[in-house]
């Protein structure tokens, strides 16, 4: 009996020493995942969940731990992301908070993360207030609105065919729309660029027919157009332009990349949209190429900027983790801070002074594809890099 | 690129063809109303079903004309078969049961769109002719859009011709006003009913292919333009075919000019308009609405 009662013992004190290491151990850490799935930038949202699997399957482990990704659908609606983002983080135990299309969506969520208390790094937030904006809340992703505007407003001036016209600046009617508005309007006159109307045109989201917008252009006598839409809606005012026959003579200049998949259901009449990007698929270097392929056999869909911004974004932040060697937010957000990644385009820094990424960027112009993997039939064509310095903005 | 003429020649059409398609998406709204007073909540599904129907024919090789004939007899099989299996079983009961049951079935038939045809928007592909610009008064108009308005005349002169010149149509608007005296000359109130409901969904279905090449094809497109067919039968009077062409035609106007003038208030301008026609003409501009 007596040797019954310490074997048992002994096997007792064996599992609370080590049983509890072994399970943490297999413990994943979770990463909430804020994509819209529905409504209308779903598409877009899609391929940004596309992006963070790839590198949460390409990473497999942070901290010796699997990766677990709890996707919600924000359905780009602030109060829906804020409520998902709460089940993330107090029901699932989310350790950080990724993703988010739309600035308005950021910065709701931006606005209860002292309450979240975890790191969020948005992927596809384009507003210039995410500088600074809060030590848990940073830019991994997307180019912000004055990285946007400075690299159109470059582009304008090197290309003959796109500096001596006067733009009409058109937006979507939300935050991100006026904030891209502004800072073109605001650049693009410090650089001699005639613009039409500096109270620029709010359009609300859901329009649909275009033409009184474009009868309006045709009436301004403008023969360019800055618009800041919703990618997906890109290729729909395209073709309605060109319905009314402006494709040519009125050159469109974009604060937004249009989606691969819309740009191919617009067909001829997208070409010759132009506009700063941080990636296409024409980006040639073998890390771009590489991480293109693997998208295409994984997925089976052409490779889009939200599905490399999210995946940059996602290296970054599961690399900040192991280098924090913990799941703790404030350890998590000071290792994000200065934190890089060398992906598809080029070096991804998030900068030390305001949370919001560095990196180099490209212009493009939609035209018709050369022969590729994709089976795509128009393309963004790189027609010039900027780098992370010419962007700015200065640290 | 046109003068002043020009731009009036451009507002005028502008607003004619987006008039057109409200009309079209709100009178089979209005007849399913009138004539079963079922407010159907899924009607704008229908029409998204219509585009993406009509955009498949036509991928798939259909001259947009024939798309045009068939996608709307494939919704209305898809009415019947609603009307049959969900609408009728419910029509004794309060209309707020057909409306919660209409209102599911917008995010049923929302769903399937999304299930069978992708996020992703799509565009119609039109024949040849209908694509271009022409010059009118000094201004380039889209060819397809002036077709547009000649096809949009032609299914209401056809809906006019048939419910004012056929049998079938004299029941229809007997039944829309006293379905009692209809029943008793021994006309199956039943049949009327989901003849009313196919009619309205092939007019969804029409005004879906017709508004597919002028816009965008995308899944969100029937929740968008049910508001707006909501907006022309609330101010046209409910169940008010006449209240519906002045109202479809008003907001047309009303919402191009606030585009091109006042364009951060459209919407708003629209809204405030149907409030006020609320408040002080609570049955439509013309007073035939049927309130119940």
């Amino acid at each position: 009996m007596k040797r019954f009662i310490t074997v048992s013992l002994s096997l007792m004190i064996a599992v609370l020493l080590f049983a509890p290491q072994q399970v943490f151990a297999a413990k994943p850490v979770k990463i909430g995942v804020l994509v819209p799935l529905t409504g209308i930038v779903a598409q877009g949202g899609l391929e940004m969940k596309y992006g963070i699997e790839m590198a949460a399957e390409e990473k497999g482990t942070v901290l010796g731990r699997p990766i677990e990704l709890i996707v919600e659908d924000t359905r780009v609606k602030p109060p829906v992301a804020v409520t998902k983002a709460e089940k993330l983080v107090y029901k699932d135990d989310c350790k950080a908070l990724i993703g988010v299309f739309s600035s308005g969506v950021g910065l709701a969520l931006s606005k209860n993360i002292d309450k979240l208390n975890v790191p969020f790094v948005s992927t596809h937030v384009m507003t210039t207030k995410f500088y600074g904006l809060h030590p848990l809340v940073f830019r991994s992703g997307q180019l912000a609105n004055d990285q946007t505007a400075v690299g159109n407003v470059k582009g304008i001036l090197a290309r003959p065919d796109l500096k001596d016209r006067t733009y009409y600046v058109i937006v979507h009617d939300y935050s991100w729309g006026h904030d891209a508005g502004e800072r073109f309007i605001a650049l693009a006159k410090e650089n001699g660029i005639k613009v039409y109307n500096d109270t620029y045109d709010k359009a609300p989201i859901k329009t649909k027919d275009w033409s009184s917008y474009i009868s309006k252009i045709k009436a301004s006598g403008a023969d360019g157009v800055y618009m800041a839409f919703i990618t997906n809606v890109i290729p729909a005012f395209a073709k309605q332009t060109s319905d009314f026959g402006l494709q040519g003579k009125v050159k469109l200049v974009s604060a937004a990349a249009p989606g691969p998949l819309e740009l191919e259901a617009g067909g001829e009449a997208c070409h010759g949209i132009f506009g700063a990007s941080d990636w296409a698929w024409d980006v040639d270097n073998a890390n771009s190429n590489d991480w293109e392929m693997r998208f295409w056999k994984k997925f089976n869909t052409i490779p889009s900027d939200a599905a490399v911004h999210s995946y940059v974004g996602a290296m970054n932040l599961f690399n900040a983790i192991e280098k924090a060697g913990s799941t703790d937010a404030k350890a998590i957000a000071d290792a994000l801070r200065g934190i890089s990644f060398d992906g598809p385009y080029g070096n991804v820094r998030i900068s030390a002074k305001d949370n919001c990424m560095r990196n180099s960027a490209v212009l493009t112009e939609t035209m018709a594809a050369p022969e590729n993997p994709f089976g795509a039939k128009v393309y963004m064509k790189v027609l010039k890099t900027f780098t992370a310095d010419e962007l700015g903005p200065p640290e | 690129m046109g003068g002043t003429i020009g731009i009036i020649v451009d507002i005028s059409l502008n607003s004619l063809v987006l008039s057109g398609v409200f009309l079209i998406v709100a009178i089979g709204l209005n007849i399913i109303y009138g004539l079963s007073r079922i407010m159907n909540m899924g009607h704008g599904a229908l029409y998204a079903v219509g585009a993406y129907t009509g955009y498949t024919l036509v991928a798939t090789g259909f001259n947009y004309f024939v798309a045009l004939v068939i996608a709307p007899i494939i919704v209305g099989g898809i009415g019947l078969l609603i009307e049959r299996t969900i609408i009728a079983p419910m029509r004794k009961r309060s209309m707020v049961y057909t409306l919660i049951l209409t209102y599911g079935l917008m995010f049923f038939l929302d769903g399937m769109i999304k299930y069978v045809w992708g996020n992703k928007p799509c565009f119609i592909d039109l024949p040849a002719f209908m694509q271009g610009t022409l010059s009118i008064l000094g201004t380039q108009y889209p060819i397809f859009r002036l077709v547009t308005l000649f096809l949009i005349a032609g299914i209401m002169g056809g809906l006019m011709l048939f419910l004012n010149k056929t049998k079938v149509g004299l029941i229809l608007r007997a039944s829309s006003t006293i379905p009692e005296m209809v029943s008793c000359l021994g006309i199956n109130m039943s049949y009327v009913h989901m003849g009313a409901f196919v009619l309205g969904c092939i007019m969804a279905a029409m005004a879906g292919i017709i508004a597919g090449p002028l816009t965008t094809i995308d899944p969100l497109m029937g929740s968008e333009m049910l508001i707006s067919s909501f907006v022309v039968i609330v101010i046209g009077g409910l169940g008010s075919l006449r209240g519906a062409v002045l109202a479809a035609l008003l907001i047309g106007f009303v919402q191009t000019l606030a585009e091109f003038f006042i364009t951060d208030l459209a919407m708003v301008i629209v809204y405030v308009l149907m409030a006020v026609i609320l408040a002080f003409m609570p049955r439509g501009i013309l007073g035939e609405g049927k309130f119940e």
